[in-house]
C-alpha cells in the first residue's frame, strides 16, 4: 500500500510465487536446452546460440501465454485469483527472458555484418511487400517494445501517477503485442516445415489464450453487472433484500461508473467499484468493521467514507443513498474520494416491502 | 541512410529521456507525489519507464502541477475495451497463423542439389 513507495513490496506469499515461477522457468528452459533440444532443432542440426536463442523465444512465448490466461481464469473463477496477486512480477521475467532471446539473435545473425548490428537487423531483409520471407523480426520487436513499456511502468508509482485509466490502456497494448509475437513465430521459425511440434504448440497456446477471453467476455455480456434504472435525478440499483449481509451489490450507473452499495451490520453505503489501487473489483470484497477488502491485492477501504485506514491514504469516490419502497436508489454523482456519507439504516420493514 | 537515422533517432530519444529522468526523478517527482517524498531506493526503478516514455511523463508532470487532474477519471477504468480485446485476438491471431502457414515453401524430400554456374560472360566473386 502507499505511505511512502519502496522498490518491491515483499511478504511471505511473492516470495513463494517467484520461488516457483522462477522454478518453472528455469525447467522450461532446462527441458528444452538439454532434455530434449531435437524439440527445437531445424531440419538441419543449429549451433549453440541459434538453440539457446530458440529456447529462451519459446520460454518468454509460453510466459507471456500463461500472464494472458491468469485474468480470464480469474473471472472464470474466483480460485485462480491468487495467480493475479504477483502478476507484475512474472511480466517483468517475460522481459527479461525476451531480451536474453533478442540479444542471442542479435549476437548471431546480425553480429558479423559490417554494419552495426542493429542497421543490420533493420536493413537485411526489406521484403515487406510479400508474406513469405517478410522480415519477421519487426514483429519481435514491437512486441519487445510493448512488454517493455509494461514491465517498466509495473510499479505502483506508475499507476497513480499516470491514472489506473491511462495505465490500463497502455497495458491493453498486451493484446496487438501478443498477436505480433504470434506473427514473429508463425512467420519466423514456422516457416520450417520439418518440425511441426512448435507450430502444435504455438497453435494450441494461443487456441487458448482466446478461448478464455472469450469465455470471460460473453460472461460479462451475459452475467455482468446489471445497469440501474433511473428514476429521475437517482438509479434504482436493486431491493434491500437482495444485498446479503457483509456483501455488495455491483450496479453500472447510467453514466458507465460502477457502484457497489454494500450492507454491512443492518446499514447501507455505497462505494465506486474500482480500488484506487488496480482497480479491482470492490464490490466482489466482504465487508468486516465497515472495512471492505479488495479481492486483487488486499487493500482495503471503509465502505463510509472510501478511505483506507491510516497511515495508508488510497481513497475512493462514495455516493449518497436512500430507499424508497424496500427499493436501494443511489446518487449517481458521485462525492469526491474520500467524502463521509452517513449510511442508510435498513429497517425490518424496509427489507421486507416489496414494490408492487 | 534511413536505417542508420533510425538508429540515431532512438539514440537521441534515449538521451533526452535520461535527460528528463535525472530532472523528473531528483526535482519533479518530490513536487507531485507525496509518497515519493523522502524515498530514494525505488527511484531506479522508475527511470526505465521514464527514458522510454519521456513525453507522456513530461504531460502528466505538467497536468499535475498544474492541479488539472480530474479525480473522476481515476476510478473509472476502460472494462468495456476488454470485449474488442478479446475479439481482436479471435480474429488476428488466427488469421496471422494460418497465413504464415499457408506461406510456407514445401520442397521435395529427395530433391538433389545443383551446382549453379556463374552467368555467361560473369565474373565469379
Amino acid at each position: 500500500m502507499s505511505v511512502r513507495y519502496i522498490p518491491v513490496q515483499w511478504n511471505r506469499t511473492k516470495w513463494i510465487y517467484d520461488a516457483v515461477m522462477l522454478a518453472a522457468v528455469g525447467g522450461l528452459l532446462w527441458v528444452f536446452l538439454y532434455v530434449t533440444p531435437d524439440l527445437l532443432a531445424h531440419e538441419k542440426p543449429v549451433s549453440g546460440p541459434i538453440h539457446t536463442a530458440r529456447a529462451f523465444g519459446v520460454c518468454a512465448f509460453l510466459m507471456l501465454t500463461v500472464i494472458l490466461c491468469m485474468g480470464p481464469l480469474a473471472r472464470l473463477d474466483r480460485r485462480f485469483l491468487p495467480l493475479l496477486y504477483n502478476r507484475r512480477h512474472f511480466g517483468v521475467m517475460t522481459l527479461f527472458v525476451a531480451i536474453t532471446h533478442a540479444a542471442s539473435v542479435l549476437n548471431w545473425y546480425f553480429a558479423f555484418s559490417p554494419l552495426g548490428k542493429y542497421e543490420a537487423l533493420l536493413s537485411a531483409n526489406d521484403s515487406y511487400g510479400q508474406l513469405a520471407g517478410f522480415p519477421f523480426e519487426v514483429f519481435g520487436m514491437a512486441g519487445l517494445f510493448v512488454l517493455a513499456v509494461m514491465a517498466t511502468t509495473s510499479h505502483d508509482f506508475w499507476m497513480k501517477f499516470l491514472t489506473p485509466r491511462l495505465w490500463k490502456s497502455l497495458h491493453y497494448l498486451v493484446y496487438p503485442a501478443y498477436a505480433a509475437i504470434v506473427a514473429h513465430i508463425s512467420l519466423g521459425v514456422l516457416q520450417d516445415t520439418q518440425n511441426q511440434t512448435l507450430a502444435w504448440m504455438t497453435g494450441a497456446a494461443a487456441g487458448v489464450v482466446i478461448l478464455l477471453h472469450l469465455a470471460a467476455a460473453l460472461r460479462e455480456l451475459r452475467a455482468g453487472d446489471p445497469a440501474t434504472d433511473v428514476r429521475g435525478d437517482w438509479e434504482a440499483v436493486c431491493r434491500v433484500d437482495e444485498i446479503s449481509e457483509g456483501l455488495a451489490r455491483v450496479a453500472r450507473l447510467a453514466n458507465g461508473d460502477r457502484v457497489a452499495v454494500f450492507r454491512q451490520a443492518g446499514k447501507l453505503s455505497a462505494i465506486a467499484n474500482a480500488c484506487a489501487h488496480q482497480n479491482g473489483p470492490l464490490g466482489e470484497g466482504r465487508v468486516i468493521d465497515c472495512l471492505v477488502t479488495c479481492p486483487w491485492h488486499g487493500f482495503q477501504y471503509n465502505v463510509t467514507d472510501g478511505r483506507s485506514p491510516a497511515p495508508f491514504t488510497e481513497m475512493v469516490p462514495t455516493y449518497r443513498l436512500k430507499l424508497s419502497d424496500g427499493i436501494v436508489l443511489v446518487d449517481p454523482m458521485a462525492n469526491p474520494p474520500g467524502t463521509y456519507v452517513e449510511p442508510v439504516i435498513v429497517t425490518t420493514a424496509a427489507s421486507q416491502e416489496r414494490p408492487a | 541512410m534511413q536505417t542508420v537515422t533510425l538508429v540515431d533517432l532512438t539514440v537521441l530519444w534515449a538521451i533526452t529521456g535520461s535527460i528528463i529522468a535525472a530532472l523528473f526523478l531528483t526535482v519533479g517527482i518530490d513536487r507531485i507525489d507525496e509518497d515519493a517524498r523522502d524515498s530514494y531506493f525505488f527511484r531506479p526503478l522508475i527511470a526505465p519507464g521514464v527514458i522510454l516514455l519521456w513525453p507522456l511523463v513530461l504531460w502528466r508532470w505538467r497536468v499535475l502541477e498544474t492541479g488539472r487532474d480530474d479525480w473522476k477519471k481515476r476510478h473509472g477504468p476502460p472494462r468495456r475495451a476488454h470485449s474488442g480485446a478479446a475479439l481482436l485476438l479471435a480474429v488476428l491471431v488466427p488469421l496471422i497463423f494460418v497465413s504464415a502457414l499457408l506461406a510456407r515453401q514445401h520442397w521435395p524430400v529427395d530433391v538433389m542439389p545443383v551446382r549453379v554456374a556463374p552467368p555467361a560472360g560473369g565474373q565469379v566473386q
